[in-house]
């Protein structure tokens, strides 16, 4: 069975960040801004010399994350994460948190995966 | 209306029995009116408040392989929920990078619906009995190739040229007619006096819908909501819209789309958001919509679209580097 690719988010990927550029980014956060349409995680990235660069990184909309009781201070600053995504076409220091782990490869906000189930959605279905 | 609508709008509610029975623990409980009557608010009108999901994994249109089947097997139900979490899950890698990039981040922000509707109908669409959009007319055609066409032209000279919801103006969500999208899909219902209002979690919108029997604004005022108005019949509140611009489209409106929609209570934690959209200028012919809705935890939260929306200038600023490495 076919089926259509599902929209994902609320503006196109595609025109903000390049398939043709992919990064690893590891870094300490700096700032996280908990808000819409997106969220962004701003990172501190130190390449070989030690040299610093500030990335920010585009998640998703916080408030499904809200509803199952994670904050921005659920990421605090100094956190460690590894970022697996795109940069911006534009050549400015921005990506998307294509995936975005802990250090140690651990997802985050572990736990929260999936969906209404876990804010009580649809558990009267078929009843 | 037509044969077809009336039976369209036959609410199909498999919890009846148990509504019937709540309904009768609450006649016992003095709490609500008869049995057979949903709850009704101090004003006596139906209350349909509270938070309320319409996420669902059913597609609009009956996928073309399931040709005239209606309703879905319990086991097939099973599967293709399975199939379409598994596909909606952005975690997964595969596809290629521009597939990569399409699915944007971690699924773990999303909130997408992991079932198909209580009713196992195979589309959410029940009218034409085909489960599919009718055509466009000549007219509505000619309107999509304009548009396409702009598109393609101007893909991003101005956010002028992008979608109403890179512009935080309007979001399928909210509609009208509203639609489950892929998370965020949550709505309050707050009745007053003499109103109704729906508030979308996407994109921000509160539509207040009087239910004074005032008529509709004059035609020369549009808005992008349009104008709702409702009124009640039995158990169900009947929001009449007109009044949309040129700007919007529902898969292919115009501006004259007189949209029809009924929120009837179904049982204690549901309720069913039907809607019709009458069209002949861009539609062969009416089609009908069925959207079960169950009861969310809530809350519904604040989307301040435009606070965050750097994408608009990365998408605009990825055109222009876009356009530079050509020259």
């Amino acid at each position: 069975m076919l089926l259509a690719a599902p929209a994902w988010a609320h503006h196109s990927f595609a025109a903000e960040f390049d398939s043709a550029k992919p990064v690893k980014l590891r870094g300490k956060v700096t700032k996280v801004e908990w808000i819409n349409p997106h969220s962004w995680i701003h990172i501190d990235v130190p390449d070989a010399d030690g040299k610093v660069t500030s990335w920010m990184v585009e998640g998703g909309s916080p408030n499904a994350l809200i509803r199952r009781g994670l904050t921005k201070s659920s990421i605090p600053e100094g956190t460690e994460v590894v970022v697996d995504g795109y940069a911006a076409k534009d050549g400015s220091y921005r990506a998307n948190g294509r995936d975005i782990t802990l250090a140690d490869g651990k997802k985050l906000f572990v736990g929260s995966q999936g969906s209404e189930e876990q804010s009580g959605k649809e558990q009267h279905d078929g009843k | 209306m037509t044969a077809s609508k009336t039976a369209a709008r036959q609410i199909e509610a498999p919890m009846k029995t148990s509504w019937i029975t709540i309904a009768a623990i609450s006649t016992f409980l003095a709490a609500l009116p008869l049995a057979g009557q949903s709850p009704r608010t101090p004003e006596g009108k139906p209350d349909l408040q509270g938070v309320w999901t319409n996420a669902t994994v059913t597609p609009l249109e009956r996928p073309a392989e399931l040709g005239n089947q209606q309703f879905f097997t319990k086991e097939q139900a099973a599967q293709y929920a399975k199939r379409m979490i598994e596909n909606g899950n952005s975690d997964r890698r595969d596809g290629g990078a521009e597939a990569d990039v399409a699915r944007a981040y971690n699924n773990f922000w999303r909130e997408s619906g992991t079932k198909v509707v209580p009713t196992l109908r195979t589309s959410l669409i029940v009218d034409p009995p085909d489960g599919r959009i009718p055509a466009l007319t000549p007219e509505a055609q000619r309107r999509a190739a304009v548009r396409a066409e702009a598109r393609r032209l101007h893909p991003a000279d101005g956010p002028e040229d992008r979608s109403l919801q890179e512009r935080c103006i309007l979001w399928p969500a909210a509609g009208p007619p509203m639609m489950p999208v892929g998370y965020n899909s949550n709505y309050q219902i707050v009745q007053g006096r003499g109103y109704v209002t729906v508030i979308s979690e996407m994109i921000h919108d509160a539509r207040t819908i009087p239910t004074d029997g005032s008529p509709h604004l004059p035609s020369n005022v549009r808005q992008w909501l349009g104008d709702p108005r409702g009124h009640w019949e039995g158990d169900t509140l009947v929001v009449d819209s007109t009044n949309f611009t040129d700007k919007t489209n529902f898969r292919g409106s115009g501006e004259n789309l007189h949209l029809v929609e009924r929120f009837t209570r179904t049982g204690p934690e549901s309720l069913t958001y039907e809607f019709t959209v009458d069209d002949p200028a861009s539609f062969v012919k009416p089609w009908t919509v069925q959207i079960p809705m169950t009861r969310a935890a809530g809350p519904v939260l604040e989307y301040a679209c435009n606070e965050g929306n750097y994408a608009m200038q990365g998408i605009l600023a990825g055109a222009r580097a876009e356009e530079n490495a050509k020259r």
